[in-house]
């Protein structure tokens, strides 16, 4: 009995948290389709509308920038999907001199905040006559600290056997990765592409200083035109809108995927 | 599996091969192609500007084929500024560019860019005669060494919206807003009232204080208590005048109003706030920009004015907002055509039409003569205001170093704010900081 009472508690404490978690999303997505008001409101009563959608999407070219988007987040993680499977791989299992330094060296990275890199990134760029191409944005994150050190953990676990059982069977190196790692860290990967994919996604300052034309800026660029246009006054209307033209098809993504992604994260440790 | 890996390789081939290609064909026909001006510029009051910024491109690329101008978004100010420097460093210059100016000591320290005195000499009296055009308070604000650094463009100031139905109802004469401190603490405590339940429903006056902001409101208070009208920053850039006692005097004054006078929210308002607060009525009088006239006038419910900023020892008003600059390491036949822009940008119809799309003060004497400005003052007598508050205000605060001289002054003023420290001693603190930030530049 105490059992059941304890167990309705903490749902009860669970949906709250939930529901908190929620208000800023319902909250976007209502604004977003009501009419304008001066004053915020969580749940606006004003009528509702399409007339935000509409104005946002006429002045911005939101079609370019989805393809953009997209396009990069793909090409990223695909190119990442490589380079960290070796880099994992050699970390994981060789054995060379000076391991324990490349280990340490590509670790350092992940407490280094990409903003501070940019002067520099930009001048690398520069000089391969780069600026302003979608390669561009994508350059420095073709390898990813974060991606190694995760899949070298994970590759960690994978037993001994089972390699030594593909190579009895007559795999080589290659075979070994592709049958044996690869699979056996799915989830890594999808915990990975979750992190690589919102992260490109929603990057800001990079894209805008690496690139001048409309036919390389990303989504996020178009939302900065409202919501960091402060001085006057801020349109909330418009910036939901535009919020929910960026956000809208990662929530639907993470909705049709939560069973998967939340068991890639648990599986894998991280939060 | 295996064809997931294989597509994935295929796009990324694609791709990669798209850019080259994309990169090579640009080089290879760079020859023949004429002059591309690149021109960055920040949008600070909401989207449909760069539409106003790309009809003036296009219209001077109708003209001029041989120099096309291609403007570049580039976010609010502070993006604006990260992505001048990174292209500077990067050897790869804008042509021409929007920056606050405010920017401008620090754009001439590095070398960034070119002042305009040649090109205005060069135009002999035509030349004398642009420059004489525009209005000295926002003119004051493009000198560094004496050599004109920047053109005015996207400017504001900031006035008084008050509301006069507030103003009947407690019985106050709603064609006469206050006019000094005094008027401004006893209108302010006469409009805040308190509910039934102890709660304030109403409050005077509003001025907000959040960091970014402070500085601006700040610099009006300093103007309009000091002595002779000296500002918070000598004209060089060189010194700031932070602890002075008459600066004390005013920051005090705000502490006053939120607690001594009760008429002010306490704590710390964002700017972005203040408007809609007005609008709903928990505000009486708020100190705001002119870009904001447009929102007032469309969505108030009720009658509402706008005047000059009360004034104390003197009336005086801080001025803000982005002017034109030529970057320094380009060719000169493009910093000639860089120059021709900004006129064809700033001629007195196009600063009038700028100034009735986006709210910003018209910046020319000459705009001010034509039918179309003064139907719009007609119109929205309200904005008339600000234009003629300009021959009394005075440019916010800037320096070497001016974002850190920002960020000082609105750290102190929190400080003072949220009783942390007292007025005095927060001044003092910043003064002591920010002459050590100047040292290294004198």
């Amino acid at each position: 009995m105490a059992r059941k009472k304890f167990h309705v508690a903490f749902y009860l404490l669970g949906g709250i948290v939930a529901f908190l978690w929620l208000v800023p999303l319902i909250w976007m997505v209502l604004t977003a389709f009501t009419k304008a008001s001066f004053v915020m409101q969580v749940f606006p009563h004003t009528g509702w509308t399409f007339g935000n959608i509409a104005y946002v999407w006429g002045q911005v070219p939101f079609g370019r920038y989805y393809l953009n988007t997209i396009t990069i987040v793909v090409c990223t993680y695909a190119i990442q999907f490589v380079t960290i499977t070796m880099a994992a791989y050699a970390l994981a299992t060789l054995h060379f001199k000076g391991e324990k330094l490349v280990f340490l060296i590509i670790f350092v990275q992940i407490i280094i905040p990409n903003d501070i890199l940019i002067i520099p990134n930009f001048m690398t760029i520069s000089d391969l006559g780069l600026t302003d191409t979608k390669l561009a944005i994508m350059l420095p994150f073709l390898g990813s600290a974060m991606g190694t050190f995760l899949l070298r953990q994970h590759f960690k676990t994978i037993p001994r056997a089972l390699t030594d059982a593909a190579i009895i069977d007559g795999c080589n190196t290659a075979q070994v990765i592709r049958h044996v790692f690869v699979p056996n860290a799915k989830t890594a990967y999808i915990s990975f592409a979750l992190v690589s994919v919102s992260y490109h996604w929603n990057n800001f300052l990079w894209p805008l200083v690496v690139t001048n034309s409309v036919e390389n800026r990303t989504l996020t660029v178009g939302l900065a035109l409202f919501a960091k246009s402060k001085e006057a006054v801020l349109q909330w209307t418009n910036v939901c809108a535009a919020t929910f033209i960026i956000s809208a098809p990662l929530v639907v993504l993470f909705l049709v995927f939560q069973r998967q992604f939340i068991e890639s994260f648990v599986s894998s440790g991280i939060k | 599996m295996r064809k997931k890996l294989l597509a994935s390789m295929f796009l990324l081939c694609l791709a990669v091969s798209s850019v080259f290609a994309n990169g090579s064909s640009e080089a290879t026909s760079a020859k023949n192609k004429p002059m591309e001006l690149t021109f960055f510029f920040p949008v600070n009051v909401g989207g449909a500007v760069t539409k106003y910024v790309d009809k003036i491109c296009n219209d001077w690329n109708a003209e001029h084929p041989e120099a096309t101008v291609k403007p570049v978004y580039t976010g609010n100010y502070d993006d604006t500024v990260v992505k001048i420097q990174s292209s500077i460093q990067g050897k790869n210059p804008p042509d021409l560019f929007i920056s606050l100016a405010t920017q401008r000591f620090s754009m001439y320290v590095q070398d960034a860019v070119v002042p305009l005195d040649d090109f205005i000499a060069a135009d002999g009296a035509e030349g004398k005669a642009y420059i004489d055009d525009f209005l000295s308070g926002f003119m004051e604000d493009s000198y560094v060494d004496g050599h004109i650094i920047s053109i005015p463009f996207q400017r504001s100031t900031e006035i008084m919206f008050y509301n006069k139905d507030a103003f009947r109802e407690v019985g106050l004469d709603p064609e006469q807003p206050p006019k000094s401190w005094a008027e401004l603490a006893d209108y302010a405590q006469k409009l805040t009232k308190v509910g039934a339940d102890g709660n304030v429903e109403r409050y005077g006056v509003g001025i907000a204080l959040n960091s970014g902001s402070a500085q601006w409101q700040f610099t009006g208070f300093c103007l309009q208590n000091s002595k002779n009208g000296e500002n918070l920053m000598s004209d060089d850039g060189k010194s700031i005048y932070f602890d002075t006692p008459e600066n004390v005097e005013a920051l005090q004054f705000w502490c006053d109003l939120q607690n001594k006078y009760k008429c002010m929210q306490p704590g710390i308002v964002q700017w972005t706030d203040l408007p809609g607060q007005f609008l709903s009525g928990k505000v009486a009088m708020i100190y705001h920009t002119t870009g904001n006239l447009g929102n007032i006038s469309k969505n108030a419910s009720f009658d509402f004015g706008t005047c000059f900023l009360p004034g104390n020892k003197r009336m005086a008003a801080p001025t803000g907002g982005g002017n034109f600059y030529i970057s320094k390491g380009i060719s000169k036949e493009r910093q000639q055509k860089a120059w021709e822009f900004i006129k064809f940008a700033t001629t007195a119809e196009r600063t009038a039409q700028w100034s009735i799309d986006t709210g910003y003060v018209v910046t020319r004497k000459s705009a001010l003569e034509l039918p179309q400005m003064k139907a719009y003052y007609e119109n929205l007598p309200q904005a008339k205001v600000a234009y003629e508050q300009i021959p009394i205000s005075k440019p916010e605060l800037t320096s070497y170093d001016s974002t850190k001289m920002w960020r000082i002054l609105n750290d102190a003023i929190q400080a003072a704010i949220t009783g942390e420290k007292t007025p005095a001693q927060a001044l003092k603190d910043a003064q002591k900081e920010a002459d050590d930030t100047l040292k290294k530049f004198k």
